[in-house]
């Protein structure tokens, strides 16, 4: 794949069939005329946990197998329900976690062919003078795609790492530094490059004081739908106080959002409605809402103050 | 759960005893299409079949300065390409359409543009090739340049003074009425409707009370799980067949023949089974298509629609903007309502308008009424029927506005509807005046029904309720059955089987001659096999067809009697067919059975066939058709979204003939009346692009987004019906708009006056209201 430009890795297939056969490819990036299967390496769907070691996932473990997995469901309930939010159940039984954390945006310009948008090579994002009810309230530039993956929020907020093969070898990082934004590279939304592969993700054992919350807000009741926002919300407490906070957004900016004012504001303190409230706020300090989706705004304090709730039930 | 309601009316009536109507047996489609055996349009296989694609327009509005398409010709695979300038001149230069007489030009420039495109996606050109993506390659050979216009993709821009002007041609000037000057000045509207009843100045004055309010839908989709498709063979003797997924072949017969300037008997227009219609699959877009592509190449040629074709290219309903002024006495009489409807039309005229301003009072006696109505176009596909056209738009608005009214007076809000409600006798909007309906007992069951009566517990939960109305279409039909030797009969109607029809006509025929479901063979003929016969569409199939086939074993029933007094040797007056227990009847005691007689009908002159062709017309007692449903929310003020919580629709039914076809309908559109108000939207660029033109981006309400629908199905026999008939698919749109609104009211007390309430919509009302 390193070699040839036009190969792609194929996985479960859900996103990237539908981007080859709907055609929206830019001038942005090839043709792919070779879709290398990579289901057939071994192990590389594992889902094992180790009290000492964490948990580590394959990067073709699928959506379904993560939801429903017991060790999943015990010590990450953040990650067990993320994955199940995602998608319907046919998608979530062929779909990865790789793949779901890798998928295009649903952005209605990118994924139509009328719109040589920046993110297909184009120069214009049409977001910013059209029809912006779903894009990014906070960190657009240039472009203002918002995150579609349920599951990524919920590895970050776990504080998990990528492990990825490149063409110097393999490298870790925290999946803080594995989304990249649009001012860096608008035509990726993550670090990988042509012929790279998302080889493993591991993260620690939890606390046992930690609590977790995963909420999604959709636009329909409970089906199939991709997140206005969601959250994800890990809460290391003793009772009413917070030692750790570790809250993600995905629907409100083009990488899954840390909310590292809210994690700062409530590091240290007695839970109560004004600090929560405070939190929140200061998450959402720098949303630059568009012309139609100032609604998102008021969600995400809603669910950043629900969430912290939840995860200390 | 479902419970049938027969009130004192029918009873009095002695609601007669059947045998087969109101069960539920399995429908003669059921296993086939749970197999995955049906034949739908696009499975259609002809030796040595082509395979079309469309070129569209990627602008909404633009002039044709060149069309080339010497490259897409040249491309190996091709065999032709077709462009407007293979389509024949109109004979007439003035065709009837249902909304009234309009220039045929404008039919075949809606399925290939000549010098204008008026929405993106308009076809300008269509290919077919050995493949379907040798096709689709060869449609990026086909080069256009346009001149792009302004789009006009709002109400608001279509009606500004000075707005660019969609049909600037003079071709709407031989037809009176159509696009007539406004102030001097060229316009986009293509018509206006006026109806008056009583004096509105005079109810006004009477008025204790007058609430005034604007209201917005959106354009939404039947969205149908079959796409359109269509497959023709055009042989070299000058006949032409035509396979397609339409809820009506006679009408693709009269519409192709009309575009293609062709005799209606050298067409045979077959329909497949169809995949859904919802009114939408009575329009052609892809039939004059292939089939002037196998003129051209000799062979069969298939086209078939993609999602985003759909979406962009055939026919939702209409974008609309009502105005509703009513005035209320003090006690909740209702004296006066003056309605401005503004619907889109999208590129030429013909929206539902006039079905919006017809129904929109329809449950009310009220005395003074004025109705204007609008159809304007629109840089956007021309909308088609959509399941009770226009209706949940206009009527969204009036019990929004009611229920505001019963607020405001401080009345139960059904107790306000029964106070007003229409009967028998009741002055129409249309100036006509209502026959038999069943408004008050669907009224009253709603307000006794022990969902209505419940209560409510929780925060931020609420209930509402509305009322539908519509008033359902008769029209020409046309049956005949074979007597099969074993007494066994095929019935065979023009009908297209969109929701279960075949079983609910067999039902009516085995009803009228005693016999078993089972015995009877219920199928769909083609143009060529069976008599004229309108579309299964307006309510009227069960109705009308249903009329037709009783006329049928009516008619087999008088044969029969006729060779069964040949086999005795006596006057056919003194034999009687007993439809109780299916045998004939004579003098001295003699009798033999329908099967037994069948067994002798070949010694006696050869089989029989009933037949009847019927205009059902009796207009007033047509059946029209009430519904109302109740709907309880919660709405999440922190997420904007709506909860259906418990669901109940309830519907004068007129017969069930089929009581789970009926629930089905019923069903059915209240999920499409609740997408309608909680999801559906179309979303357009300024430039007159759709942007959410997949399933992904435009939501409908699947099975796990609403609750059981509960249904309760009221019975007014319909006294214009042999068996009390009345259409059923249609009305149970009409109530969810304003039943799911009037609900959000309830629970958070934000009146929200434009759909779908999305968690945007909510939210904004909302914070408007302070309440967040």
């Amino acid at each position: 794949m390193r070699a040839n430009p036009e190969a792609r890795p194929i996985a479960g297939g859900s996103d990237l069939l539908g981007w080859i056969k709907e055609d929206v490819q830019g001038t942005g990036e090839p043709r792919w005329n070779l879709l290398v299967d990579i289901r057939t390496i071994p192990g590389s769907d594992e889902i094992r946990f180790d009290e000492a070691d964490g948990l580590t996932l394959g990067p073709l473990a699928t959506l379904d197998a993560i939801e429903h997995s017991p060790e999943v469901q015990d010590r990450y309930p953040v990650l067990s329900r993320a994955a199940g939010a995602a998608a319907s159940p046919n998608i979530r039984h062929v779909g990865t976690i790789g793949g779901n954390i890798n998928q295009r945006p649903r952005c209605w310009y990118l994924r139509n062919t009328e719109f040589d948008c920046y993110k297909k090579g184009g120069n214009f994002c049409f977001a910013v003078t059209g029809k912006n009810e779903y894009h990014a309230i906070l960190n657009g530039e240039l472009c203002y795609i918002v995150h579609p993956s349920d599951a990524a929020p919920a590895l970050m907020a776990l504080h998990a790492d990528a492990t990825i093969r490149t063409a110097d070898g393999e490298q870790t990082m925290p999946f803080d530094e594995y989304f990249i934004g649009p001012r860096q590279d608008v035509l990726r939304e993550n670090v990988l490059q042509q012929g790279d592969l998302l080889t493993r993700i591991h993260m620690p054992t939890p606390s046992p004081n930690a609590g977790m919350s995963f909420i999604k807000a959709q636009r329909r009741g409970e089906t199939y739908d991709f997140a206005v926002v969601n959250v994800a919300t890990v809460i290391v407490h003793e009772g009413d106080q917070i030692e750790d906070a570790s809250i993600v957004l995905s629907g409100v900016a083009p990488t899954p959002f840390r909310a590292v004012a809210a994690e700062d504001a409530l590091r240290g303190q007695t839970v109560s409605d004004g600090l929560l409230q405070q939190a929140a706020g200061a998450a959402l300090l720098r949303a630059r809402p568009m012309t139609e989706n100032a609604y998102k705004v008021g969600i995400s304090k809603n669910l950043i103050v629900r969430s912290v709730r939840e995860a200390m039930a | 759960m479902t419970t049938t309601e027969k009130p004192e009316t029918a009873a009095a009536a002695g609601a007669p005893e059947y045998k087969v109507i109101g069960t539920r047996p399995v429908r003669p489609d059921g296993v086939d299409k749970v197999t995955g055996r049906a034949i739908y349009g696009a499975d259609v296989r002809l030796p040595g079949m082509l395979y079309g694609r469309v070129k569209r327009s990627p602008h909404a509005h633009a002039i044709i300065k060149r069309l080339d398409v010497s490259k897409a010709l040249a491309l190996p695979g091709v065999q032709a390409v077709l462009t407007h300038e293979d389509f024949p001149e109109p004979a007439e230069p003035i065709m009837q359409t249902i909304r009234g007489p309009q220039p045929t030009a404008w039919d075949t420039e809606r399925q290939m543009a000549r010098r204008k495109v008026l929405f993106k996606g308009h076809p300008v050109a269509a290919v077919c090739a050995s493949d379907v993506h040798t096709a689709e390659d060869a449609l990026d050979l086909i080069e256009v340049e346009y001149e792009v216009l302004p789009a006009v993709v709002s109400l608001d821009t279509a009606l500004l003074p000075g707005a660019p002007i969609l049909h600037d041609d003079g071709k709407a000037d031989a037809v009176e009425g159509l696009f007539e000057l406004v102030d001097g000045k060229p316009s986009n509207i293509a018509r206006r409707l006026d109806l008056t009843v009583g004096d509105i100045e005079v109810g006004f004055a009477e008025a204790d009370v007058i609430l005034e309010r604007e209201y917005e839908t959106s354009m939404a989709h039947q969205g149908y799980i079959e796409p359109h498709n269509g497959t023709a063979i055009w042989n070299n003797d000058g006949k032409l067949t035509i396979w397609t997924s339409t809820q009506g072949a006679f009408g693709i017969r009269q519409n192709v023949a009309r575009t293609l300037n062709i005799p209606l008997g050298d067409l045979r227009v077959v329909p497949a089974e169809i995949g859904g219609g919802f009114g939408a699959k009575n329009v052609v877009y892809l039939e004059p298509l292939a089939a002037l592509l196998s003129k051209k190449t000799g062979r069969p040629v298939q086209i078939t629609m993609n999602r985003t074709e759909v979406l962009e290219a055939t026919g939702p309903t209409s974008g609309t903007r009502s105005w509703v002024r009513m005035g209320a006495k003090r006690d909740g009489t209702i004296v006066a309502a003056d309605i401005r409807l503004e619907y889109e039309a999208g590129a030429y005229p013909g929206s539902p308008m006039p079905g919006g301003a017809r129904c929109a009072l329809g449950p009310y006696a009220v005395p003074h009424q004025r109705i204007v109505g609008f159809d304007v176009v629109v840089n956007k596909p021309k909308v088609a029927a959509y399941r009770a056209p226009g209706a949940p738009a206009s009527e969204f608005a009036v019990e929004s506005l009611l229920d505001e009214l019963a607020e405001r007076l401080e009345m139960d809000p059904m107790d306000l509807r029964l106070k007003n409600c229409a009967t028998a006798g009741t002055p129409r909007s249309d100036g006509a005046t209502h026959g038999s309906i069943g408004a008050r007992e669907v009224m009253e069951a709603v307000a006794s029904h022990p969902h209505y009566r419940s209560e409510m517990g929780g925060r931020d939960v609420g209930r509402g309720v509305a009322m539908g109305f519509w008033q359902n279409g008769g029209g020409e039909s046309s049956a005949y059955a074979n007597v099969h030797q074993d007494g066994r009969v095929t019935l065979v109607t023009g009908s297209v089987d969109i929701g279960g029809q075949r079983a609910a006509l067999a039902m009516q025929f085995a009803e009228t001659m005693g016999i078993p479901y089972e015995d009877v063979n219920s199928l769909v003929g083609d143009t060529d096999t069976i008599g004229f016969t309108g579309n299964t569409g307006g309510s009227r199939t069960t109705f009308a067809t249903g009329w037709a086939v009783y006329q049928a074993a009516l008619d087999v029933r008088a044969q029969m009697e006729q060779r069964v007094a040949q086999m005795w040797e006596v006057d056919p007056s003194e034999v009687t067919y007993d439809p109780k227990d299916a045998t004939l009847r004579g003098p001295e005691g003699k009798e033999i059975t329908f099967k037994a007689a069948a067994r002798r009908l070949p010694g006696t002159g050869g089989m029989i066939q009933g037949q009847a062709d019927i205009v059902a017309t009796n207009v007033g007692k047509v059946g029209a058709c009430y519904g109302a449903h109740i709907a309880d929310v919660e709405v999440d003020r922190e997420t904007g979204k709506v909860t259906i919580l418990r669901y109940t629709a309830v519907q004068d039914v007129g017969r069930a003939i089929h009581p789970a076809y009926v629930e089905g309908q019923i069903q059915g559109g209240a999920v499409q009346g609740i997408g309608m108000a909680l999801n559906e939207e179309y979303v357009y660029n300024d430039d007159g692009t759709m942007v959410n033109s997949s399933f992904l981006d435009y939501r409908m309400p699947v099975a796990n987004d609403v609750p059981m629908i509960e249904t309760v199905m009221v019975e007014v026999p319909n006294p214009g019906h042999p068996f009390g008939v009345r259409g059923v698919g249609e009305v149970p749109i009409v109530p969810p708009l304003g039943a799911i609104a009037n609900a959000i009211f309830d629970a958070v007390g934000v009146r929200v006056t434009r759909l779908p309430a999305s968690p945007r919509v909510i939210l904004e009302e909302l914070e408007a209201a302070g309440g967040t």
